[in-house]
């Protein structure tokens, strides 16, 4: 339980922080947080030192084998331990950095959180749970280096770090999937048990590749390394923590984690040593030249986390000893250091080592600390720094046998490099102090001091006294890691006469010498920037494949997409015919065309039909109103065909719609552009227009021979035994009704009929709501030619005038007197529709046909003066009467829409058979009549308003509605 | 008989896919609606040919079915007629409603750049 | 006689028709009436959709699949609606986008242009319709219906790039229906049925010549499928729909595009899964390269797009690609991980959807007023003014969702979109039939891996640009009504990750259940009509 709250508590805290009007006290807030975490851990020693573990679990996923598992052991608590106190002080430092014009809730929020993943990390005991904090601590340290996000290269920092980190991260993912494979859990007791089987299995070196991707982005290894420096960018106590404690300690946490499993394989050794080895001196070459501080402390740490993994890549049960002692001498001695920096910078103003002199003077104290600091940094003897050094050397020495001596000459020359740019940091604080400082600097305030000297004093007392201080902690760290393989050794700053002492020796004096001689050649101080450009530079490499990748995305789009509509339609065709060809195996065969089943007078027809269709297709482009007539024709012909080959309904039903349409697009005409044909315009086409015609045509030519050639399979195939023939038989004798197809529509099948009434709704509203906000081109308000010649009376008459007493008065009488007959006629369809061809849905068309008549030889306003349509209404009540004969079966205990027949007995109607399926059909006709009335009318109405347009802005003038 | 109804829906397709093809709205519209008769005949044909058969059960006794073209195929093809016409006269508003904001009767709203 | 309970297998499909109907007559002007009204039918559907997951998963029906024969007409014949785990699970989670989106809407898009609330409620009906029905062809009514209502609504709110959408969208749409409608003829040709059950019964014992019919068919089928689902490359539209549709119409896209995937899961698994003679596995390598194809789209397209709009489109095409791979794939435990996935990415891209509009108010803060005035300026009669009151910590609320909907995009951790990546990973990784992991396996983690990690960079991109470096000075204009859907979608993400035991182990039944063919032919062909009971007249 303990364990799970020292999770738990810096999330908690870190709402708190962000969300509680604290004023200022979030730095209590955050303190306590990590005080109660480190006082937490120091008492769970008693259950996790000397070889024990604690353990917490709970049930999370487990059908994946995944389970919420916090684990502490002797490692874990070390690194535990590390987080939380340098946590402590880093708050209590910050505390006092941060300006109060910072956002500082915001501050420290982050920092809980950061710290709360942090510690998931160390404990988890699983891996996949590992992955999940490891990619929080990176989108937490992307909001903590992104902290002064006003400043650009805070946002470039963050971004880069975020992008190398996730991506190691989801490398990371990969890898402990792989290795969760083949141990078959991905629990942290069953893997590191599993070492054998791991490194002899065939995945292996891919787990391995993906994993050290990881874990080198992470820890800013060789060549991801360029992240970090870019990192400094946040506040000094955000980089005071990341970057000497806790997030590129993850990576080398993990790898120290792995050990017992990944390790002890040449792949093992050249990936992990080789990187370590060209990071630490990469790291410390660099970091000699740079002019500011807070750089030239950022390529040390690269460079010192080089050291631990080359550490790691050695492999011996002693080089892990080392490395996770300089894991614990690295995080003390880099803090100090980072928190003078910040000190220095806060009481100077300026980082930049080119102006700062003589701090000595003015900040004594600080100043000692420091150069303590830098010298344990630099490997000097009797501090701390020194120790793991030493055995760093002795490692190397033992690398490939006594011939092999580059690792060993890598080390000495990084020694080297280490002292020469500690002694340039010191150097700040010797000489005279210039006067053109920024600030006028002094010692900060007590408490801000405080935790550089606990670290410096630890660096000391780890310094002399190795054995004593930390030396339980870190055996059970390394037990923990190495079990019965541990290797006896001893914690001593004095080993007598040996290769390492002189190494360290050879190191340090080499160090004072090339510092004393860059100084002179290359005048180091007033220096920035390395002299040799052999480095490449990631910072640029970065970003420009980042920039690379979007343009390339977006050249890339240009050839795999499109937001043109022509290219969508041809690929949607192009592959219905391409699928079937490709899918499947055998293709039907033609069987023989036989002319003699040639039906002559059909044929004729469709000589027609098919002549009006091409002809359509060729005109549609400059002549509409001739396409127009000639699609009806084929419409005319289809309908025929129905009729023919016994499907009365359908005819009945493709004329009405055949009609209604013409009408609809005549209505629409008006609306369109002029386009006449020039007459040299074949001579004007591109070939390239050219080429996309002759490739619609083909695709268009294939089509409708596959059709064709589909539809002769079906045809002179034999048909399966179908559902058909059941309707047949029950039509009557269940359905109630002779009218097979019509029986269908309202009852067996009336389920469809509901949706298609519905989508008929639909259109017709959206029709509506579409033309309310109608506004017309400029070039088609104005009333057409034909229209306006003076030699038409007509011309002069408003639509209602030529109705009442124009050249339209005798039609308009006329169709007025239509009326109640093609109303009569609609019943009549109507009425016999469930024995007889008929049915709702033409009597609907029909009727609507009564009033498009009188609207369009009366015109709008006459008609909708004499008679009130309310289509909406229509509409509405059309498909709750379907809905309700639908549910009325319910009441009997049946299912929706089942059907019933009423036996009333009327007077003089006598007895009559009233079955449900009556009311579903009125329904329908209801709706169909509301929705044409209203698509219809919607569209008459443009012709009303587009001449009441003012000139000039695209508001409409109020137009009646047509509720 | 087979034959020419056969012929006859790839006409109206081949038709239809070209028009569907072209740059202006009114052709879209146009291929639309001869798609969409060959799509119905095609469903229609699913049942295959009869003449003269209509499927009305008027005779008293049991009908019988093979004697009757298959019924249902006509019901979908009412349903589909009754989609189609909604669904073009959606088309056609907005087609004229995209030639009236946008000033050109392309099918993109707006020229191509070739 | 059948239960009340039965009846509710209905109530997703007649209740929002019934309550589009009562909506079309009442005047613009009562839009709290309206509004009431929509609200009201939304919150129905939520309870039956989580009724009918407890009796879908508590063994009220045998088999735990509850069927309704529409008419009293037995199956194959009649038209037959058909509830599981799965159809329950999608209505729910249909019911849970249209609560958000409907709350986003109330403070202003309900109130520009006139029907939004009966288009609204028709499109639910088509969406759940096409989840329950089980016949062929009334899946293309309901299609139908879905798509009639989703042009109206991408309509909505007028604006020219609506249009030019609007022109794209319904093109292609009307084109892929009457592919759909050639694929249905064509199977109804060669199998003699509509009945999807049916269909699984008969596909075994097809004849040569009718099963090449069938396979044509479905081939066509799917491909009108396709184009909903927004398979590379017949999903062009997508982007380009979502951008410029209103935001509460974009949500309800994301929920639409899903659809396709499902009904693809449903018809190829019932059809073609295990025991289907020789058409067992027809299509499945199409549709996993198809998908992963897709998914390396999606990816590049977020890379590329420039405005948030499309880069959500974008997301939405590498979820569904992602989804058709899982069904290609074929393998019982991914399916159960893909449908664990479809839940949080379409929860997440909805959201992400929603939020688009919030978060480009830091940008310009006027962002909020201009939106107005801009409908205003596009032939809008009325502006309608925001109504609710602004809530405080607007930019901190807008940073976490629009962090959090990234993470669930990307498949980071700690939230369910890593949940579902782990879950993809480790069922691909341990293959059910035993024995080394396949080649397209590989492929499959490395695609989502990648996209993964571009989702990242894009949509960090824009964050950082919005909320770094905007330099908002102003907090932005927010209602509640506005962050609370957010919220609402983002929280149920959250709990989909705390919750991911329990509901993974629905997902496993679910999945198991859609392999088991035989359950459902028995299920469906053998269920009884309601024989004539007392009350009740001659037939």
């Amino acid at each position: 339980m303990t364990l799970l709250s020292l999770i738990l508590i810096p999330f908690i805290g870190s709402v708190l922080a962000a969300f509680l009007p604290l004023r200022g006290r979030e730095a209590w807030l955050a303190g306590g947080v990590a005080l109660y975490g480190l006082i937490a851990t120091i008492y769970l020693y008693l259950g996790a030192g000397n070889g024990g573990v604690v353990r917490y679990e709970a049930e999370w996923l487990p059908q994946l084998g995944l389970d919420f598992v916090l684990r502490m052991d002797g490692l874990a608590w070390l690194f535990a331990v590390l987080v939380q106190g340098i946590g402590v002080l880093v708050v209590l430092y910050a505390r006092y950095y941060m300006s109060p014009k910072d956002p500082v809730p915001r501050f420290f929020s982050f920092l809980l959180a950061f710290m709360g993943s942090m510690l998931g990390v160390v404990l988890s005991g699983n891996l996949i749970q590992l992955v999940v904090f490891w990619e929080l601590t990176s989108l937490t340290s992307f909001l903590l280096i992104g902290y002064w996000h006003h400043r650009i290269d805070a946002r470039r920092g963050a971004r880069m770090a975020l992008t190398v980190t996730a991506a190691g991260g989801l490398c990371l993912l990969a890898g402990v999937l792989i290795l969760g494979s083949i141990v078959g859990s991905y629990d942290l007791d069953a893997v590191l048990a599993a070492g054998n089987q791991v490194r002899a299995h065939h995945a292996y070196l891919p787990a391995l590749i993906l994993i050290a991707l990881g874990a080198l982005t992470k820890s800013a290894q060789f060549p991801f390394h360029f992240w970090l420096p870019h990192a400094m960018a946040a506040p000094t106590p955000v980089s005071a923590y990341l970057h000497s404690a806790t997030m590129v300690k993850a990576g080398v946490f993990l790898l120290i984690r792995l050990w017992p499993v990944l390790s002890g394989t040449p792949e093992w050794h050249w990936i992990i040593g080789g990187a370590g080895v060209i990071t630490l001196l990469i790291g410390s070459f660099n970091a000699i030249f740079q002019a500011d501080i807070k750089g030239l402390l950022a390529y040390s740490t690269i460079s010192h986390l080089g050291i631990i993994t080359a550490l790691l890549g050695i492999g011996t049960p002693l080089a892990v000893v080392a490395a996770i002692f300089h894991v614990l001498n690295h995080a003390t001695f880099k803090a100090s250091l980072f928190m003078a920096a910040g000190i220095v910078d806060h009481e100077t103003g300026t980082r930049d080592m080119r102006v700062l002199r003589g701090l000595y003077r003015v900040l004594p104290i600080t100043g000692t600390l420091a150069i303590v600091a830098s010298a344990a940094m630099a490997g000097v003897p009797l501090l701390n720094g020194f120790i793991s050094k030493e055995m760093f050397f002795a490692e190397t020495l033992g690398v490939g046998g006594p011939d092999e001596w580059w690792m060993s000459t890598a080390a000495v020359a990084m020694g080297m490099f280490s002292v020469a740019y500690a002694l340039r940091f010191i150097g700040i604080f010797l000489g005279r102090l210039p006067e053109d400082l920024p600030k006028q600097p002094h010692e900060p305030p007590r408490w801000m001091r405080f935790p550089v000297e606990v670290l410096v004093l630890l660096c000391l007392v780890v310094g002399v006294l190795p054995g004593r201080s930390v030396g339980p902690f870190l055996s059970d760290a390394v037990v923990s890691v190495l079990g019965e393989a541990t290797p006896d050794y001893n914690l001593a700053v004095w080993h007598g006469f040996n290769m390492p002492l002189l190494m360290s020796m050879v190191a340090l004096l080499g160090g004072v010498v090339l510092y004393s001689l860059l100084q002179l050649r290359f005048d180091l101080r007033n220096r920035s920037g390395v002299p040799v450009r052999f480095e490449l530079n990631g910072g640029h490499i970065y970003d420009s494949i980042m920039l690379r990748m979007s343009t390339g995305a977006g050249a890339l789009m240009r050839h795999i997409g499109t937001q043109r509509l022509q290219p969508q339609l041809l690929l949607i065709i192009v592959m219905m015919m391409a699928l079937p060809v490709a899918l499947v195996r055998p293709l039907p065969g033609l069987d023989a065309i036989r002319l003699t089943d040639v039906d002559l007078s059909l044929a004729a027809l469709w000589l027609i039909g098919g002549g009006c269709a091409i002809a359509a297709a060729w005109q549609a482009k400059y002549h509409r109103l001739a396409a127009l007539m000639l699609v009806g024709g084929t419409g005319i012909i289809t309908s025929m065909t129905f009729l023919w080959l016994s499907a009365p309904d359908l005819a009945l039903t493709q004329l009405m719609v055949e009609t209604v349409t013409t009408v609809l697009i005549l209505l629409g005409l008006r609306w369109l552009p002029p386009r006449i044909a020039l007459e040299d315009m074949q001579a004007r086409v591109s070939r390239r227009v050219r080429l996309r015609r002759g490739r619609d045509l083909m695709v268009a030519l294939a089509g409708g021979a596959a059709m064709a050639a589909i539809s002769f399979v079906v045809l002179s195939g034999t048909p399966p035994e179908r559902i058909g023939d059941f309707f047949v038989l029950h039509a009557l004798s269940e359905g109630g009704g002779s009218n097979v197809v019509n029986v269908l529509l309202v009852d067996f099948r009336g389920f469809d009929t509901f949706g298609e009434i519905t989508v008929l709704s639909i259109v017709a509203l959206t029709v509506y709501a579409l033309l309310r906000r109608f506004r017309p081109a400029p070039e088609s308000i104005e009333i057409p030619v034909q229209r306006s010649n003076g030699i038409d009376p007509a011309v002069k008459q408003t639509p209602t005038e030529q109705a009442e007493h124009g050249y339209l008065m005798v039609p308009g009488v006329y169709v007025r007197f239509l009326l109640p007959f093609i109303v009569l006629v609609a019943v009549y369809f109507f009425m016999r529709g469930h024995n007889l061809p008929g049915g709702g849905f033409v009597a609907g068309l029909i009727f609507a046909v009564a009033f498009i008549v009188q609207y369009m030889v009366a015109g709008t306003a006459w008609v909708e003066s004499h008679l009130r349509l309310r289509p909406h209404k229509w509409m509405a009540w059309g498909l709750i009467t379907t809905a309700l004969t639908g549910i009325g079966a319910w009441l009997f205990g049946h299912p929706f829409l089942t059907s019933h027949t009423a036996h009333l007995h009327l007077p003089l109607l006598g007895d009559l058979h009233l079955p449900s399926a009556f009311f579903f059909d009125l329904g329908v006709f209801m709706v169909v009549v509301g929705a044409t009335m209203l698509i219809l009318v919607a569209l008459a109405h443009q012709s009303i308003r587009s001449h009441r347009q003012l000139p000039g802005d695209g508001r409409l003038a109020p137009e009646r509605d047509i509720r | 008989m087979n034959l020419v109804i056969a012929l006859a829906i790839g006409v109206l397709f081949g038709s239809g896919i070209w028009l569907v093809l072209r740059p202006r709205t009114f052709q879209v519209i146009i291929g639309l609606l001869l798609m969409s008769y060959a799509v119905n005949l095609f469903i229609f044909i699913m049942g295959r040919l009869m003449v003269d058969r209509p499927p009305l059960t008027l005779g008293d006794g049991l009908p019988d079915p093979t004697a009757l073209t298959d019924p249902l195929p006509q019901a979908l093809v009412l349903t589909a007629i009754v989609i189609g016409f909604a669904t073009t006269a959606l088309y056609l508003v907005m087609m004229i409603g995209s030639r009236g904001v946008t000033g050109t009767d392309h099918v993109d709203g707006r020229e191509s750049e070739e | 006689m059948l239960g009340w309970l039965d009846h509710l297998i209905l109530v997703p499909v007649l209740l929002p028709l019934l309550a589009g109907a009562v909506l079309i007559p009442i005047n613009e002007t009562h839009h709290r009436l309206k509004f009431a009204i929509n609200a009201m039918s939304v919150l129905g559907l939520l309870v039956t959709a989580l009724v009918l997951v407890q009796l879908t998963d508590g063994g009220h029906w045998s088999e735990d699949i509850g069927v309704y024969l529409a008419a009293n007409w037995l199956a194959p014949f009649g038209i037959v609606l058909l509830v599981d785990r799965l159809a329950a699970m999608m209505l729910l989670l249909a019911a849970v986008i249209a609560t958000a989106t409907l709350l986003y809407s109330m403070v202003r898009w309900s109130r520009i242009g006139v029907h939004f609330h009966s288009l609204f409620q028709f499109l639910l009906m088509g969406v759940n319709g096409a989840f329950l029905t089980h016949d062929l062809f009334n899946l293309f009514v309901f299609f139908e219906v879905m798509l009639a209502a989703s042009y109206g609504l991408l309509l909505h709110g007028y604006n020219v790039n609506r249009i030019r959408a609007g022109l794209q969208y319904i093109a292609v749409n009307l084109v892929a229906s009457l592919v759909f409608l050639i694929g249905v003829a064509l199977i109804y040709a060669a199998t003699g049925t509509l009945n999807m059950s049916d269909l699984a019964a008969r596909v075994a014992t097809l004849g040569a010549e009718d099963l090449a019919l069938l396979k044509i068919g479905m081939a066509v089928l799917v491909i009108a499928f396709l184009v909903k689902g927004a398979m590379w490359p017949l999903g062009f539209w997508l982007p380009t729909a979502y951008a410029s549709a209103s935001p509460p119409v974009a949500a309800m896209l994301v929920l639409m595009t899903k659809v396709g995937v499902y009904v693809i899961m449903r018809v190829w698994l019932l059809v073609f899964s295990d025991g289907g003679g020789e058409a067992t596995g027809f299509g499945r390598e199409f549709l996993l390269w198809g998908g992963l194809a897709t998914v390396a789209f999606g990816a590049v397209g977020m890379l590329a797009s420039q405005e948030q709009g499309r880069l959500a489109g974008y997301a939405a095409i590498v979820s569904s690609g992602t989804l058709l791979a899982v069904v290609g794939y074929g393998q019982a435990s991914l399916i159960t991980a893909g449908l664990f996935y479809l839940l949080s990415s379409t929860l997440a891209v909805a959201a992400f959807m929603l939020l688009i509009e919030l978060v480009d108010r830091v940008r310009s803060p006027a962002a909020a007023m201009l939106a107005v005035t801009m409908e205003a300026f596009e032939f809008e009669e009325n502006p309608a003014q925001p109504v609710g009151k602004g809530i405080p910590a607007a930019l901190a609320f807008l940073g976490l969702s629009f962090a959090a909907s990234t993470l669930i995009i990307a498949g980071l951790p700690p939230l369910s979109g890593f949940v579902a990546k782990f879950g993809l990973f480790h069922a691909l990784l341990h293959p059910q039939a035993g024995g080394a992991v396949a080649a397209p396996a590989w492929t499959f983690m490395a695609l989502v891996l990648v996209s993964g990690l571009i989702a990242i960079i894009a949509m960090m991109r824009f964050g950082v640009r919005t909320f770094w470096a905007s330099g908002a000075v102003a907090p932005p204009r927010l209602q509640f009504m506005e962050a609370a859907p957010v919220t609402l979608l983002l929280f149920l993400c959250v709990a989909l990750t705390v919750q991911a035991g329990p509901i993974f182990g629905f997902l496993e039944r679910t999945s198991a259940d859609l392999h088991q063919r035989a359950q459902y032919v028995d299920r469906v062909l053998s269920s009884p009509a309601v024989s004539a009971g007392a009350g009740e007249a001659e037939r």
